[in-house]
């Protein structure tokens, strides 16, 4: 009977063809279970985490030395921390968390957040309020500088969504021996700064006073708020002190020429080069540079990078600090087990082991410094130098951040490069800035 | 082997009462889903989603999502980065398509000339195009470079030029289209060497004979004969570099200013902020463009007789 049942086929047929892949599509759709989707969306699988996983988003290269202080936490605590790579840029944050964050979901239960996708989240209520979440032991860790960038940049009214564990700002580096060969002082103000300017600069041979990295998107708004910071002025506001440092930075090009206006389209590999090249007397660079430098073994040698207070400006010796902190997502699937994450790493008794052991987690805090002052390294003494002259300026602020940092970076490179006058520039930078709050 | 048939169906067949017409078209209509969905999730839906959104004020960090009609295009006809990449994007296209086409010509009569090695070279001719561009835009970046690029060092040699390129902003614009034109050219050259083969030898054999010398061959035999592939390449290129993102972008990061910036930078721009309202309508306007150059290429198909 068997026998006769079957069908010898001599092909798929048309037909079978057809019921075949309608049964397919419904037995997907039966076994995909649309309670699920309905209940949790397209991102389902981030909500399915047992409740003693958290996981913690940071850029890999960190996550040795975070994995190294986990052991004792997961030990005390019963969960287990999941390590995930964090995006490397604020524009990666906003692109990665943001659709997640706007629909109500989450795949990490604490990350290591940017300052250019920070200020997004915390106004659209994406990440938890920490005033109640880190002990004031923790906040208190911070020197006042540091207090006012978490009250400024870090916070809403005053309620910090973010804590700093990292700590960028400009550094004033100086080549000493090249100073001493001509006799001459490193400079500590804007005009002591021309007048050596001046004094070394030989641009047939490339040689220049100072230099920096000014070539969009970014970097030429971190040089011209640098200076905004030296003049009192308030960068986004588009104010006198911002017309002053645009000026300064276009006398220093062209009408000093202490300055290449080849750094217009200059990144930060040519203007190391640049000074590793022996063309430049003095610059502001990231505290990155250090690690750069030292890595060029041939070249380096402690006297070349002398670090000294920025030269001061019509508000004093100012460079403005930044910097990746930590945030929980308000829709973290796990968030006591998050707040218990981020109490523990930013401890005091926690921060300087992290601080010892990767520069990505290093920021001034009085139990690091304290920790590290003994170490030797350099950078540990410039921030130590920095903070007690009272150097760190609170980054500037914008909500829409990112959008106004655009907004600086075009209109300083018309106004640098002769496209516009200063006065236009500054009434087309609060136009401009001002449509951003519409 | 033996073949046997159930005597009686075991389910009631669904198209019993079908007719055989009816059939057809179920089955048509079947066979055409897929390719209908494709088209409607892929084109479609983005396309009335990008309508949509245009009208909207919708920044998800930045609720509610609200309708307000024209807005938008009220905001980018004041906005200034706006209109500057509206003006360089068309100059980009269009001085691009222009070169493109009459380098591509050039050396598609180059290429279709017996030489020796002639197949190698016609290889090697492929390289600029065969090059990443992203790679292409970096590598220009430092060659272009005013403080370590060969060029500048060599015009400056060679020619005693002391100019700036990517810093100066009529200069960066020559700099970016000119990069584009040497990358684009060999595709170019590629699909009007094809077309210079159809040509019989025999039409200049004749034309020879009634005098007509290089000049008069290409301007009376060459060109018309080969307007139909002329126009087609072009209107493919002006549309396809309309899009144009990477090489503006990583040669100068659309400036000094804005005077590099193309529309899909501050489309891109936009997006990263998630202004996605405001992003969609400079789509809007880049779709209308488009628009324009399709009824302009419609125009010269029906004039040339392309599609005839």
């Amino acid at each position: 009977m068997k026998k006769e049942k079957q069908i010898v086929q001599k092909g798929l047929s048309r037909r079978t063809f057809l019921k075949g892949t309608a049964g397919s599509i419904a037995a997907a759709l039966a076994s995909s279970g649309p309670g699920k989707f309905l209940t949790q969306g397209i991102y389902a699988p981030a909500l399915i985490q047992q409740n003693n996983t958290v996981v913690f988003a940071i850029q890999e290269f960190a996550q040795p030395a975070i994995q190294s202080v986990l052991e004792k936490f997961e030990s005390d605590t019963g969960l287990t921390v999941q390590l995930e790579g964090g995006p490397v840029s604020g524009n990666d944050m906003l692109t990665r968390y943001s659709p997640q964050f706007a629909s109500g979901t989450s795949s990490v239960d604490l990350f290591s957040d940017a300052d250019d996708s920070s200020p997004t989240f915390m106004r659209a209520g994406w990440v938890m309020p920490l005033d109640e979440i880190i002990p004031q032991e923790t906040w208190d860790d911070f020197p006042p500088s540091m207090q006012d960038h978490i009250r400024g940049f870090l916070s809403i009214d005053d309620v910090p969504y973010r804590i700093p564990h990292e700590f960028a700002v400009g550094y004033f580096f100086n080549r000493q021996d090249l100073l001493d060969e001509k006799g001459l002082a490193i400079p500590t103000t804007w005009e002591e700064l021309v007048e050596v300017g001046k004094e070394v600069t030989d641009a047939e041979n490339d040689i220049w006073g100072t230099t920096d990295a000014l070539i969009k998107p970014a970097l030429l708004y971190v040089y011209v708020a640098y200076l905004t910071a030296q003049t009192g002025g308030k960068v986004f506001d588009f104010d006198e002190g911002t017309g002053e440092a645009l000026q300064f930075l276009y006398d220093m090009i062209h009408t000093h020429k202490i300055f290449p206006e080849t750094a217009l389209n200059q990144d930060y590999t040519a203007q190391n080069e640049l000074y590793m090249g022996d063309k430049v007397y003095f610059m502001r660079q990231w505290p990155f540079f250090q690690g750069v430098a030292e890595g060029n073994a041939e070249w380096y040698a402690p006297e070349k990078m002398v670090i000294s207070l920025p030269p001061a400006g019509p508000a004093g010796s100012k460079s403005w600090i930044g910097g990746w902190g930590f945030s929980i997502p308000t829709y973290a699937p796990n968030p006591d087990g998050a707040k218990a994450l981020i109490q523990y790493l930013t401890s005091p008794e926690v921060a300087p082991v992290l601080a010892e052991q990767q520069g990505f987690l290093l920021t001034p805090r009085y139990s690091i410094l304290d920790a590290l002052k003994d170490s030797g390294d350099e950078l540990i003494a410039a921030m130590g130098l920095y903070a007690e002259n009272n150097v760190f300026a609170p980054r500037a602020f914008h909500p829409r951040v990112a959008e106004a940092q655009t907004v600086v970076d075009d209109m300083a490179s018309l106004f640098l490069t002769k496209q516009a006058t200063l006065s236009e520039v500054l009434e087309q930078g609060k136009e401009l800035i001002a449509a951003l709050d519409e | 082997m033996t073949t046997q048939v159930l005597s009686k169906p075991r389910f009631r067949n669904p198209f019993a009462g079908m007719t055989l017409r009816q059939r057809f078209y179920l089955i048509a209509v079947l066979l055409l889903l897929p390719a209908i969905a494709l088209r409607v999730f892929t084109s479609f839906y983005p396309f009335i989603q990008t309508l949509y959104l245009s009208t909207q004020r919708f920044n998800p960090a930045y609720p509610p999502q609200k309708f307000i009609g024209l807005g938008n295009f009220e905001r980018l006809a004041d906005d200034p980065v706006v209109q500057a990449s509206i003006g360089f994007t068309v100059l980009f296209v269009v001085v691009s398509t222009f070169f493109q086409i009459v380098f591509g010509l050039a050396l598609a009569h180059l290429l279709n000339a017996p030489f020796r090695l002639r197949n190698v070279a016609r290889t090697l001719s492929l390289i600029p195009w065969a090059i990443p561009m992203v790679i292409a835009a970096l590598g220009f970046r430092w060659l272009f470079d005013d403080q370590f690029g060969m060029i500048p060092d060599v015009l400056r040699r060679v020619l005693g030029m002391d100019t700036r390129w990517l810093i100066d902003p009529q200069n960066a614009k020559v700099a970016i289209i000119a990069v584009n034109i040497w990358k684009s050219t060999p595709f170019v050259a590629l699909v009007l060497l094809a077309g210079l083969q159809g040509i019989s030898r025999d039409l200049y054999e004749a034309a020879r004979v009634d005098g007509a010398n290089w000049f008069t061959s290409l301007r009376y035999l060459t060109i018309p004969m080969l307007m139909p592939i002329i126009i087609t390449t072009g209107m493919f290129m002006l549309v396809w570099q309309l899009a144009v993102f990477d090489l503006p972008f990583l040669m100068t990061g659309g400036g000094p200013g804005f005077s590099t910036t193309v529309m899909a930078q501050k489309i891109y721009l936009e997006s990263n902020s998630l202004n996605y309202g405001y992003a969609a309508s400079i789509g809007v306007v880049m779709v209308v463009i488009v628009a324009i150059v399709g009824a302009v290429g419609l125009f010269l198909f029906r004039r040339f007789d392309v599609s005839e």
